[in-house]
């Protein structure tokens, strides 16, 4: 018995998530797909419309150029008052971005917005890749070696992207 | 008898949402993070009391009931300074035609506030943000610069 209306409240609690999904999560997302920003595509997840299967392109003159990063997107609860939660699945080599793929980036942090949307804050890390930033590090060694010997990090980023974020 | 055990591990697994809180379950809750008092036998859902949620600064989310002293004195201050702010019905010749907060097209009659850079918002998604910080979303400027910089 307990079981069962432990069931029922799950299901009465995802079927509330769905109708009370805000309308401006609904809009943007209907404005995702269709009408897509260059280079950037994001998905929301068939469970879960908070959740979004985010793919970057490389930007053309950067050490990133031809790779494609997958990245998942979460809009919290209190969107848009908080900050969607954004990180890289794939492994990038940025001084920025983390092992674990957490972006050091001031929108997501205390310079967010409500005025701001999925689609500015991919665009800002569309153009973080083109413009790293190793005096606000997150992945420390590689931003010691993008301050000490910048040939070398563009050449370890561009094999990461080749290895990482290409052909798969 | 056997049967029963694993139904009742089942229904109480770790794993599944604590609905009724074992004594086992408030003792985890208690070791993991210290700062949340967690009671041995919680109220029955019915009877429990629900405290609206405050913002001292952007980061920090407080139920009204876990407000320090100071928090409480700088939230009251914050509704003041927001309750000063000009509100109005939304007419039909205005700059703005969409609340970026809600993105929804204001409608004429509409409860709007306005702030002193002449952004317009839904005065419920307005509030609910200028609770948290004291900007406004479009320009980011401060909402009133030199006089409330210190909220």
């Amino acid at each position: 018995m307990s079981g069962y209306s432990a069931e029922v409240k799950v299901a009465e609690t995802i079927a509330y998530k769905m109708v009370s999904l805000p309308r401006r999560i609904i809009k943007e997302t209907q404005r995702l797909l269709q009408e897509p920003v260059p280079g950037i595509s994001a998905v929301p997840d068939d469970s879960n419309a908070r959740y979004f299967h985010v793919i970057v392109t490389g930007p053309d003159d950067s050490p990133f150029e031809g790779g494609l990063f997958r990245l998942e997107l979460f809009l919290p609860e209190d969107y848009p008052m908080s900050a969607p939660k954004v990180r890289f699945v794939t492994k990038i080599y940025h001084p920025n971005i983390d092992r674990l793929g957490r972006i050091c980036l001031d929108i997501l942090k205390d310079k967010w917005s409500p005025a701001l949307q999925i689609r500015t804050v991919l665009l800002s890390i569309q153009a973080l890749l083109s413009a790293p930033n190793p005096d606000d590090p997150l992945a420390n060694d590689v931003a010691e070696l993008w301050k000490v010997d910048e040939a070398e990090a563009i050449r370890n980023a561009k094999e990461w992207t080749r290895r990482y974020a290409m052909d798969n | 008898m056997f049967a029963f055990e694993s139904v009742f591990q089942c229904i109480f697994a770790p794993s599944s949402p604590r609905i009724w809180g074992t004594t086992e379950n408030a003792d985890n809750a208690l070791s993991t993070n210290t700062s949340v008092v967690v009671p041995s036998d919680p109220a029955p859902p019915y009877m429990e009391v629900y405290y609206p949620v405050y913002y001292p600064s952007p980061s920090i989310a407080r139920t009204g009931n876990q407000l320090t002293e100071d928090e409480q004195v700088k939230i009251a201050l914050r509704i003041g300074l927001i309750q000063n702010l000009p509100e109005g019905k939304y007419g039909d010749c205005e700059i703005n035609t969409e609340c970026v907060i809600c993105m929804i097209d204001f409608v004429v009659g509409d409860h709007v506030r306005y702030l002193p850079c002449l952004h317009t918002y839904h005065v419920r998604c307005i509030d609910d943000w200028l609770m948290r910080r004291f900007t406004c979303p479009s320009c980011m400027e401060p909402v009133d610069t030199g006089t409330f910089d210190w909220i």
